[in-house]
């Protein structure tokens, strides 16, 4: 591995090839599963791929593209408006709750700290699904969910928890914090412990206050740290499905609210139809348009991711 | 002494407050436990209380001599330890690569990577179920784990190649000065001081392997083949069949291994670096 | 040196894990393979049990698998003619085999069987079989929703014959958390009862929704009164339990309800269907019909299997003790002169009904009804919108999703 050799293009040429070497599986395994499919999505939404024409289908051209304009209409509009919104509530709610736990989970005298650290986790062990389902039938249910008999108790109305856009949102936000805080927990207490004291003892000498401590030493020594995984929660949480759906819109379980993000939209209006050339279109526009705010926000961002 | 005393009770306080947290988070699981202690076939209640009146173990007893449980547990620690060994050996070096080198194509992969993540996947099922059939994956355990540590991929190359950057290139450069190989100083020095990280992610894979249960029904024919998460959701309780205290009960067993494996982690993603680890 | 091989190594290891199986999808039908049948089900264990008992003494020389699939009409669309992984039929109810059928993956049953040997089976659960003029599925039990009401509340004296009357007991038993009467009134499944009962339809058979007809609006506006004086939220845990604690007095419910309140002790009775008023029509709920579907690919590669099983499917008894182990009607008719039946008050109550109920619609239309008519059923019930305008608004959708599904 000598960088000194005579001809310094080939080196670099040989230095290349060991990187994706190294790199290599990893990057195989990303275009087999992850890049795959979407190309594949891509090359179905040029075909007439549905019910009708399952074995026989054929390329139609743009004709699911003029066809999927039909859903982004007003109402892709503010499904797209909610999920921005939905987005950014929720990550900053994630951020500042788990921000909060972790520091206090580090204070230095606090001995049932891992005991604490496995109980916060526990959502995260449970299957999404079936939380959601808790969720759902035993605290929001108006007629018997734990929330509504415990303001029974206290001799107050009943609340339908899901039945209105406000509640439901309250609702679903409730239950997505309760998903995704473990996660986010885990990695801005990691990211805590990782960070050099020596700072602090400083900083406690010149008698800098905890709000001074935290915003000018742990907030931007974690950042770097946290920002690989905070970009994967945004993406995560831009493109949550379960928790709206299977808390208010599934099929004999409606709860009468409207609230959709861009997401649920397209389910409710071109999955549904079997039609996989329009859905495969609608997915790849969908796609188009979080690229380019993922880009629009880079811009605004200026270069925080990583 | 005043100090002291103020410092006690800012700990009293602390603790009651994860207390009331910890909780309010266990709620929902509480319920569940409620629910599978039950001897009613019911998951609604008008008059619930966390301790049923009718206690019964017969829903674990089901759950563990009526159904092939341990079979799909045997399943799913197979797929979980195959997924996680070929994962981190993949993602360690690539992120690392990612992370310390430079080449041509790095900056537009790990900037194609984010965007990956950006693609619904709702629809990505019919294409891989198009990748492995000519494959003939379809129904082997092998098909799984691609389509698992393929899924992961991006998140491990990405989440660790983040920590990676914090770690500082000084530690490397000293080994490098003393004739350590490359493959030395990742695995002497890099390693180790990226335990949180690695320990995270694979808590991560591992959680995704266990709960995942869409492509493990749709990918594996028959039901001794099932995961653990799989059998759990054919265990679900629909309109006309199924019993609601036995998927609670097994839902819990579901979780358990992994809260263990959790506490058993906690310490390596709680060392992390020593200090002075950190570049600002 | 030694890395790059360890790495060279790693990648030939996932690329040959990548390779191996290849290629077995092209083999000829071994002897073994030949006399197996695998069928998919979604039913609970009691009756499947008993159909592997009867098809292991019916037809020996075959060897049946039965497989529960949680989620089969996604896989089935999937796997549908891989012959690798397909199942070669499947036991499900009758309103999926227009997307299969269109998907050309499965095989019409008179096909196999002479459509005469199917006489004696019931009109309807032909009608609710047939797909465009072919015969899809071999029925073997129905079910329908039935009036069920709890005899300590509701004595067999005060059940309503009328939906007038039924209001007005609602009206005189609704309070202080207890409801006269309680049905999923915002889930399509139940409300079509009323729609139908009104001569109107969720979609006609030609495949065109009926959502703005004006006997579909007609019955809107007069299920919404009754759906005023039920709960808020009401999918089928809320629903159930409500009457399995005796809160709600009477209900709108499958047969599988039946089992569980006489588990916790309800005195339950079985009623038929109360007639509507306005048009002198009971209540007239979807029919389901459950039974055999063939693929394709089973009937081309293994046709003696597939018929000797499709045959044993046919036998009365079977038919008998399927039935009562899921609590559903046998589609035979010569079944219910068998005492066994005859005597079964549900299984005779569910016959009555079935003479207005109308079979689910099984073309591929009907997926995007479920959640079109869902959300109109809620917009009307529980957001208090206006009737027509939301009906017109859901078969614009409903036309609109249904073009684009061409």
């Amino acid at each position: 591995m000598t960088n000194n050799g005579t001809n310094k293009e080939n080196c670099k040429r040989k230095d290349a090839l060991i990187s994706y070497l190294w790199a290599g599986p990893s990057l195989i395994l990303i275009a087999l599963i992850v890049v795959f499919p979407i190309l594949y999505t891509a090359y179905i939404s040029f075909t007439n791929m549905n019910v009708y024409h399952w074995n026989n289908y054929e390329f139609v051209g743009l004709h699911n593209y003029v066809n999927a304009l039909l859903v982004f209409d007003s109402g892709f509009l503010s499904a797209l408006l909610m999920t921005i919104f939905w987005t950014l509530v929720n990550m900053v709610l994630q951020l500042v709750i788990a921000f909060v736990l972790a520091s206090l989970l580090n204070i230095k005298k606090l001995r049932l700290r891992n005991v604490y650290k496995t109980l916060l986790i526990f959502p995260w062990a449970m299957p999404g699904y079936v939380s959601i389902l808790l969720w759902k039938t035993g605290m929001f249910n108006s007629q018997f969910g734990l929330l509504n008999q415990f303001l029974a108790k206290l001799g107050k109305e009943p609340v339908r928890w899901l039945g209105t856009n406000t509640m439901a949102f309250i609702s679903c936000t409730v239950v997505n914090l309760w998903l995704a805080l473990p996660f986010m927990i885990t990695i801005i207490d990691g990211a805590l412990q990782s960070l050099d004291k020596s700072y602090y003892e400083n900083a406690l000498l010149e008698g800098a206050t905890w709000t001074q401590r935290t915003r000018y030493i742990t907030v931007p020594m974690i950042k770097p740290i946290i920002a690989p995984s905070v970009v994967i929660t945004i993406f995560t949480t831009f493109k949550q499905f379960d928790v709206i759906y299977l808390l208010t819109q599934q099929v004999g379980s409606k709860t009468g609210s409207s609230l959709h993000t861009i997401l649920t939209y397209a389910y409710e209006n071109a999955f549904i139809t079997n039609n996989y050339g329009y859905s495969s279109a609608v997915s790849i526009i969908i796609f188009a348009l979080l690229i380019l705010f993922t880009i629009l926000g880079e811009r605004g961002g200026k270069g925080e991711k990583a | 002494m005043r100090g002291k005393k103020k410092e006690k009770l800012l700990l009293l306080l602390v603790n009651l407050l994860f207390i009331v947290i910890c909780f309010g988070v266990l709620v929902p699981v509480l319920y569940a436990l409620s629910v599978s202690l039950n001897e009613n076939n019911s998951l609604l209640s008008s008059e619930f209380s966390f301790i049923p009146r009718k206690m019964t173990l017969e829903n674990y007893r089901a759950v563990f001599f009526d159904e092939p449980i341990l079979l799909w547990l045997k399943n799913s620690v197979i797929l979980a330890v195959i997924t996680l060994g070929i994962s981190m050996s993949c993602g360690i070096p690539a992120a690392y690569v990612f992370s310390r080198r430079q080449f041509p194509g790095r900056k537009a992969i790990l900037r194609g990577l984010v965007l990956l993540y950006a693609f619904p996947s709702l629809l990505s099922m019919t294409a891989l179920y198009k990748l492995l059939t000519p494959m003939g994956l379809i129904n082997t355990k092998a098909g799984l784990v691609i389509v698992y540590t393929g899924t992961m991929a991006v998140f491990a190359l990405w989440n660790m190649k983040g920590y990676f950057d914090t770690i500082p290139v000084e530690i490397e450069e000293a080994a490098k000065v003393d004739g350590a190989s490359p493959m030395q100083i990742v695995t002497r020095i890099v390693l180790p001081l990226a335990k949180p990280t690695i320990a995270v992610t694979a808590m991560m894979i591992l959680i995704y392997v266990w709960n995942e249960y869409i492509f493990a029904i749709n990918f594996m024919m028959g039901s001794d083949t099932y995961t653990l998460a799989a059998g759990l959701n054919s265990l679900q309780a629909t309109e006309m069949s199924g019993s609601w205290p036995v998927f609670s009960a097994a839902s819990l067993v579901v979780s358990l291994p992994i809260l263990i494996i959790f506490f058993a982690l906690q310490k390596n993603m709680t060392t992390g670096l020593t200090s002075g680890g950190v570049k600002g | 040196m030694k890395r790059k091989i360890a790495w060279l190594l790693a990648t030939i290891m996932i690329l040959s894990l990548s390779l191996c199986g290849c290629g077995n999808s092209a083999a000829p039908v071994s002897e073994e393979e030949a006399s197996t049948i695998t069928i998919w089900h979604d039913k609970e264990d009691a009756v499947i049990q008993v159909l592997q008992k009867h098809l292991e003494e019916l037809c020996p020389d075959v060897t049946v698998v039965l497989e529960k699939k949680s989620n089969l009409t996604e896989a089935l669309k999937m796997v549908g003619n891989n012959p690798t992984a397909a199942p070669d039929m499947y036991f499900f109810a009758h309103d999926k085999i227009g997307v299969y059928a269109e998907m050309d993956i499965l095989q019409p049953i008179t096909e196999i069987i002479p459509r005469e040997e199917l006489d004696p089976y019931m009109g309807n659960t032909l009608e609710a079989a047939t797909y465009e003029g072919q015969i899809y599925q071999l029925p073997i039990y129905y079910e329908t929703l039935l009036f069920l009401y709890n005899r300590r509340y509701m004595p067999d004296d005060a059940v309503p014959s009328t939906t007038e009357e039924l209001y007005a007991y609602m009206e005189a038993k609704t309070n202080g958390g207890h409801y006269g009467f309680v049905e999923q009134h915002s889930t399509p499944y139940y409300a079509a009862g009323w729609i139908n009962g009104f001569g109107g339809s969720i979609l006609k058979e030609d495949g065109t929704p009926g959502l703005d007809d004006e006997s579909t609006i007609a019955a809107l506006e007069y299920h919404k009164k009754f759906a005023s004086l039920m709960p808020g939220e009401t999918e089928y845990a809320t629903v159930n339990t409500l009457f399995n604690e005796g809160m709600a007095h009477s209900t709108i419910g499958g047969p599988w309800l039946i089992p569980t309140v006489r588990e916790s002790g309800m005195d339950v009775g079985v009623a038929p269907m109360p007639v509507i008023d306005e048009t002198q029509t009971p209540i007239s709920p979807y029919m389901g019909v459950q039974g055999i579907q063939v693929l394709k690919l089973a009937a081309e590669r293994k046709p003696q299997a597939v018929e000797q099983v499709l045959r044993a499917c046919m036998d009365q008894q079977l038919e008998i003790d399927l039935a009562l182990a899921s609590g559903c009607a046998p589609a035979r008719e010569d079944c219910y002169s068998e005492a066994a039946i005859a005597e079964d008050e549900v299984v005779m109550a569910m016959k009555e009904t079935a003479e207005h109920a109308v079979p689910m619609p099984n073309r591929p239309e009907m997926d995007v009804m479920w959640t079109v008519t869902g959300n109109l059923l809620t917009d009307v019930n529980m957001s208090g919108k206006d009737v027509a305008e939301s009906a017109a608004k859901a078969q614009e959708e409903a036309l609109q999703l249904i073009e684009a599904m061409k």
